[in-house]
């Protein structure tokens, strides 16, 4: 398996762990606040931690078992298949904000839109590295 | 699924006759072994560039390399 295919494994293991962790926090602060918890700063960077920590970790861990493969430079498939995964969830995050702000204009709750833009992006990263996934396995 | 590229190649052919491995041949045209094995599987169709490369390794024009699947 190539070393940027494993990589895209633990982002995702990294961004899904960290992000519903995120998600039972709010989740539970709504249930005693009884309405949408606000969005806090300091979860939030209790989040962007989490999230460079495991993914540090993990690249540590996968580089040490295949050291020759962490250090190669990107070659043209690497640089194409992330051109492309890029594009495609581009448009998943484009798509999210759209609707995030539609929903902004007519409900007026900067928090909802908050988290809608904050799950588009956590959706988007997510399936551009599902995408390279997909693209290293099959016909590009 | 992706359709396969209709580009075909003998690079494993030419490659196992002169005794290099997918390494040697990727680290002598600048790509990693794991695209020389897709090139090799026919899921990846290489730049002019690196086809080029790739028949210069060998020693024999680009259409002796690859070909096209009518």
């Amino acid at each position: 398996m190539p070393f940027r295919e494993k990589s895209a494994w633990m982002m995702i293991a990294a961004l899904c762990l960290a992000s519903a962790g995120y998600a039972a926090i709010v989740v539970n602060m709504s249930q005693g606040l009884e309405r949408l918890a606000p969005p806090l700063i300091p979860l939030i960077v209790v989040f962007t931690i989490a999230v460079f920590v495991l993914t540090v970790g993990s690249h540590i861990f996968i580089a040490v078992l295949a050291p020759k493969d962490a250090n190669a430079s990107a070659d043209e498939r690497d640089r194409a298949i992330a051109a492309r995964a890029g594009a495609m969830s581009g448009s998943i995050f484009s798509t999210g904000v759209a609707l995030a702000l539609g929903h902004y204009l007519i409900v007026r709750d900067g928090d909802v839109l908050f988290y809608a833009v904050f799950a588009a992006w956590t959706l988007a990263q997510v399936s551009e590295y599902a995408f390279q996934i997909s693209l290293y396995r099959r016909a590009l | 699924m992706t359709k396969a590229p209709p580009i075909t190649n003998r690079v494993r052919d030419l490659r196992e006759a002169r005794a290099m491995t997918q390494a040697d041949l990727g680290e002598a045209i600048g790509v990693t072994r794991h695209t020389i094995i897709a090139i090799e599987q026919g899921r990846y169709s290489p730049s002019l560039e690196s086809a080029f490369r790739i028949s210069r390794v060998f020693g024999v024009g680009v259409e002796d390399v690859f070909g096209w699947k009518e």
